[in-house]
């Protein structure tokens, strides 16, 4: 049969952030898959050298426009670890109960996304109403609904009232039965699991030759996540389940990653209810003692790592940062090949792709 | 993953190899190799740690010259340092081993002009396809 390359991207209604396919097609099977990454690189590492430690918050916060407040998290928590601060309880509780907040509303915006790309169009707008609940949340407490600029280095600039956390533990219950109501469907809707079962598969040594990493990585039912392995506090002090599943397809992502966010409600609890009292941050100084740092932490989509060399001024020498989104686009063409044509809007929404996070 | 094991494992295997005292740590293990060890060791950590996930490789041109860091992680972290004189930027590949090395290794090749030798796919991912103005992490470049 005569070979068809099929060019998708970098501008294409099934993708929302610009990547570019070449795939080779014979008849409706996908045989070869080339990837082009880079439309929307914006020397992110670079620029960071040219600011100062403060000025690359909010820099670093428009890496993702998913997940800002881990990024953020992470460069905080390594430049704290270099200037040799210690970040006051209430201070990290927050920033995590922020972390949560947004892997629920990560988790529920991805549902939308490969329900909409699967052509289920009920689930996309449950889950995308129901992240509302989050957003909102985040809202009151930073001001930004995606971009919320919680972080500082040495601690947070938010602060939460009983009122405020009562309020936000009302919707909690409400968010939480729609969670419970989307993971019905997805255990038991015979279109969804037609879909996406088979599809994508990643073996659990294609997930360690690849360095995968995430919820792709505990779909395929290996058992990683940095906020249990790496505790840092309030980690430490919470109960939590790190969900895996062995079938390692689209239909074990999906389900794995409405399971966690189940778990993140269940850890915005326990946050809710153990926050501590006292100050929120502390002081940090301009400059940065010269040192070198490898800060990691679990963002909605897996491992982030940031890598920071200081050089004793106020600007960092070099910050290296490596988002999950790499690790999951280096399995595509693995995932691709063999899938027929019709399987690739739900092989590439599997994965979770954020392409402004691999770009940079 | 028990970092001294492998750092002694490391240290018996290449006597010439430094344990960095500067890293400020939250959870990382610096060890720097000669540019020439670095498959060995890496072989060494595969077949005796079972270490195979490599989080990211960072280059840095320090004005001196450039190094190249292999972060390892399993539950622990560790961080494979070489250091590359700017009269012999190359360094062998490493992706026939961790074939999730080939896109940082690819982002090394273009942002520093680093030779990495024998990588299946040496093209540049990020820059755009005209980009003349040298590679950007090199101190050499100016930042635009």
């Amino acid at each position: 049969m005569t070979r068809v390359t099929i060019p998708i991207g970098p501008q294409h209604p099934l993708l929302k952030e610009p990547l570019s396919f070449l795939l080779t097609v014979e008849g409706e099977e996908v045989m070869e898959s080339v990837l082009r990454l880079g439309y929307v690189h914006r020397g992110i590492e670079r620029l960071c050298q040219e600011r100062t430690y403060v000025q690359n918050i909010p820099l670093i916060e428009r890496v993702c426009g998913i997940c800002s407040h881990v990024h953020t998290t992470t460069y905080c928590q390594g430049v704290e670890a270099l200037s040799g601060l210690e970040v006051p309880p209430r201070g990290l509780y927050l920033r995590a109960l922020m972390c949560e907040m947004e892997r629920i509303h990560s988790h529920l915006l991805w549902l939308g996304v490969l329900s909409k790309n699967m052509g289920f169009d009920t689930i996309f707008m449950y889950a995308w109403r129901d992240r509302e609940i989050v957003l909102d949340i985040m809202e009151e407490l930073s001001g930004g609904r995606v971009s919320h600029a919680v972080n500082v280095v040495g601690g947070v600039r938010i602060d939460l009232d009983e009122e405020h956390a009562r309020s936000i533990l009302t919707r909690f219950d409400v968010l939480e039965q729609q969670v419970e109501r989307a993971l019905e469907l997805i255990e038991y809707e015979p279109t969804l699991m037609a879909r996406t079962q088979g599809v994508g598969i990643l073996s659990p040594e294609q997930v360690r030759r690849y360095c995968v990493v995430g919820p792709v990585a505990r779909a395929s039912g290996v058992d990683i996540d940095l906020r249990r392995d790496l505790p840092r506090p309030p980690y430490d002090r919470l109960e939590f389940k790190v969900i895996t599943h062995p079938a390692g397809d689209v239909w074990a992502r999906t389900l794995v990653r409405v399971r966690e966010t189940r778990e993140s409600l269940h850890l915005c609890r326990q946050i809710i209810a153990q926050l501590p009292d006292g100050p929120t941050s502390v002081t940090a100084k301009r400059r940065v003692p010269e040192g070198e740092v490898v800060s990691r932490s679990e963002a909605p989509r897996g491992e982030v790592i940031y890598y920071i060399r200081s050089d004793d001024s106020d600007k960092p020498a070099r910050l290296k940062i490596r988002t999950p989104t790499m690790t999951a686009l280096i399995t595509l063409p693995d995932q691709l090949r063999g899938a027929t044509m019709a399987d690739v809007p739900v092989v590439l929404s599997g994965v979770d792709l954020c392409i402004a996070c691999a770009d940079r | 993953m028990d970092v001294a094991a492998v750092v002694q494992a490391l240290q018996a295997a290449f006597p010439d190899c430094d344990v960095a005292a500067r890293a400020v740590s939250i959870d990382d293990t610096f060890v720097t190799l000669p540019v020439g060890a670095l498959r060995t060791a890496i072989e060494l950590l595969h077949e005796r740690f079972d270490l195979y996930h490599l989080s990211t490789i960072t280059g840095i041109d320090t004005g001196e010259a450039v190094e190249i860091l292999y972060h390892f992680w399993d539950r622990r972290g560790l961080t494979l340092r070489i250091v590359l004189p700017y009269d012999a930027l190359h360094v062998a590949s490493v992706t026939d081993l961790i074939p999730g090395a080939a896109f940082y290794e690819r982002e090394i090749i273009e942002m520093l002009d680093v030779m990495v030798e024998g990588h299946p796919d040496p093209r540049p991912m990020l820059l755009p396809d005209d980009w003349d103005e040298g590679a950007p992490l090199r101190k050499q470049t100016e930042a635009v």
